[in-house]
């Protein structure tokens, strides 16, 4: 006894890591994603404090001071009916990072399901349900974006839903791959020949584990939504004032250009985000993705 | 060849013909008519509209018809210039309209595919090298960042702050105000073709073939002529049909940053004004064109990847 106990202690085997630790680990020392995590996370939590700390509101105009430049009462300034900026800035963020993630989620929900029924029933379903999807893809995405908040213009939240209905498309492709070569996997197997349900199979066995390919793509989708939200600005559409937007703001901003901080700091509060947001879809890739 | 054309147009068919079905049926199925709320129009006036836009018939009808009218190339009327047809609209005779952004996305795209091949051939021929690094940089920039936010930001630059071009505006077409536009959009899309030109090379570069003619001992520039150019292109022809509509597209974009009077102040004015009929023209027409592309691609693709035609 004594010598097993001896020999454990000097062997000190390595445990063996499941996939999601090992994922964790190799993210961690991914030293540009974890800096582009945290930034995203400071974004996001100033998104939600400041509008609620602040001395100042959003919506009410003050003319005695409009477009003044930035200092140290109005750290970005204030536009041209004397709001300032700061707030806005994150107020607009607010509603785009929800934008974005609300559609996000829709995008999951809707290409998870769509594209692992499709992979795991096969034959004539599969190849009806992918024919649907490539008709799908033929449909300019901006002008329908458009033409669904022409439709649904009274509802932001309603529209971006509506938008993410139609874009999950390269998540249901990616996520049919996939369940294409997991179905003939052992595991999948056995839960077939012990009489599980298709639809149990999919959710309990497939589902899980594609979880690693479906948290890139999701990754991917955000940072999409949020430019698409600010190009619909750039339209007229989706958020309207006193309530703002960063593409609203970028697009006020670069109507007045003589007032330069209008523009500068929303387009530099947008360009780092979207940057930080590829760092992440990349370390992603490269953790989840190891090839 | 004529057996591949055919299979094409056989699938792109009824994926046009479901877009518009599709569109038509989104767009048809919106509560009202356009024609309630803006004037108070008599009920007689109102009741000729319906009857001039065909709304007073049965849906299928009217679905039968817009494709008929689809079919001779007349996107119908507009609902919100009473009377005037959404043809005259987008094609129009005086500058403006599909002209514009066409343009504006060929000058585009002039641009980006050769600096792209280039650029990318060069920086995959000395991979890590300085240059090498800057495609890729650049390639995660500008693909991260939309032109909504580089376009007022080399607008601000060059304009406001240097005074050496006009901020906004389409002139009368010269090379100062369309000078802007064209280099944002060359520089959204053509590190993208530069970053696939690199990846492809690489691969083409590290294939069996090309070590044959090494070992041969053939000089490295006909190496590279003779038989690494063409299998480099295959994967950046693939990308250049869906890039060009993405390059419309963009256009349209891009007119909104720098007020030109495209497609872009088209759609705006339909979608502010619920301009239905126009907004689904410019639909239907976007999509028509799309598909277009993919299959002039595929055709090329043919001819360039002989493995396709087995």
């Amino acid at each position: 006894m004594i010598v097993g106990k001896k020999i454990s202690a000097v062997i000190n085997a390595p445990k063996a890591k499941g996939f999601w630790q090992n994922a964790y680990r190799r993210f961690w020392h991914n030293k540009f994603a974890m800096a582009s995590l945290l930034l995203i996370l400071i974004l996001a939590l100033l998104c939600v404090f400041v509008p609620m700390f602040s001395q100042f509101s959003y919506y009410k105009p003050d003319f005695t001071g409009s477009l003044q430049s930035p200092n140290l009462v109005h750290f970005f300034g204030t536009d041209g009916l004397g709001r300032d900026l700061f707030v806005r800035s994150f107020i607009g963020g607010r509603i785009t990072f929800e934008i974005a993630f609300a559609a996000t989620v829709v995008v999951l929900i809707i290409g998870v399901l769509y594209g692992s029924i499709a992979g795991f029933l096969g034959g004539r379903i599969d190849s009806l349900m992918m024919r649907f999807v490539d008709v799908l893809y033929g449909v300019p995405f901006l002008f329908f974006s458009i033409l669904l908040l022409t439709l649904f213009g009274q509802s932001l939240m309603l529209s971006f839903v509506a938008i993410a209905a139609i874009s999950w498309l390269d998540m249901a492709r990616v996520v049919r791959g996939q369940t294409l070569s997991l179905k003939h996997k052992e595991f999948v197997e056995a839960a077939t020949v012990c009489g599980v349900s298709k639809w149990k199979i999919i959710t309990r066995h497939i589902i899980p584990n594609l979880m690693g390919v479906v948290v890139v793509y999701a990754a991917l989708v955000v940072p999409n939504m949020i430019v698409l939200s600010a190009v619909l600005s750039f339209f007229g559409l989706g958020v309207m004032e006193p309530m703002t937007s960063w593409g609203l703001l970028i697009s006020d901003g670069s109507q007045n250009m003589d007032s330069w901080w209008l523009l500068l700091f929303p387009a530099i509060l947008m360009t780092s985000t979207l940057l930080a947001f590829a760092f992440v879809v990349n370390g992603l890739r490269d953790a989840l993705d190891p090839r | 060849m004529i057996k591949f054309i055919i299979k094409r147009m056989l699938i792109a068919i009824p994926t046009m013909l479901t877009i518009i079905f599709l569109v038509f049926l989104l767009v048809h199925a919106t509560p009202g008519n356009p024609f309630q709320g803006e004037r108070a129009l008599s009920p007689e006036v109102i009741k000729q509209l319906l009857h001039q836009y065909r709304l007073d018939l049965p849906l299928w009808k009217q679905f039968i018809l817009y494709v008929n009218d689809l079919l001779h190339g007349d996107f119908g009327l507009s609902y919100k210039f009473l009377g005037q047809s959404i043809n005259a609209l987008i094609f129009p005779d005086y500058v403006g309209g599909f002209w514009v952004t066409l343009r504006l996305a060929v000058y585009a795209m002039i641009f980006t595919v050769p600096l792209g091949i280039v650029f990318g051939c060069y920086a995959g021929l000395y991979r890590n090298s300085w240059f090498d690094r800057l495609v890729v940089t650049c390639n995660m920039f500008f693909s991260a960042v939309p032109t909504i936010v580089t376009g007022p930001l080399f607008v601000f630059i060059l304009a406001v702050l240097l005074h050496v071009l006009p901020a906004s505006g389409w002139g009368d077409g010269d090379f100062k105000h369309i000078f802007l536009p064209v280099f944002v959009l060359t520089l959204a899309y053509a590190p993208t073709v530069a970053f696939v030109t690199r990846g492809s090379i690489i691969d083409v570069l590290n294939s069996n073939f090309i070590r044959t003619a090494r070992a041969k001992g053939l000089p490295t520039k006909s190496i590279i002529f003779k038989h690494a150019i063409k299998p480099t292109l295959i994967p950046v022809v693939s990308l250049l049909g869906p890039m060009f509509a993405g390059v419309l597209v963009g256009a349209i974009v891009t007119e909104q940053v720098f007020a030109l009077p495209g497609l872009g102040i088209l759609t705006t004015n339909g979608a502010t004004n619920r301009d239905y009929n126009l907004v689904l023209g410019i639909t239907i027409f976007g999509s028509f064109l799309t598909i277009v592309f993919n299959f002039m691609v595929d055709i090329l693709y043919f001819f360039l990847d002989p493995k396709i035609k087995q």
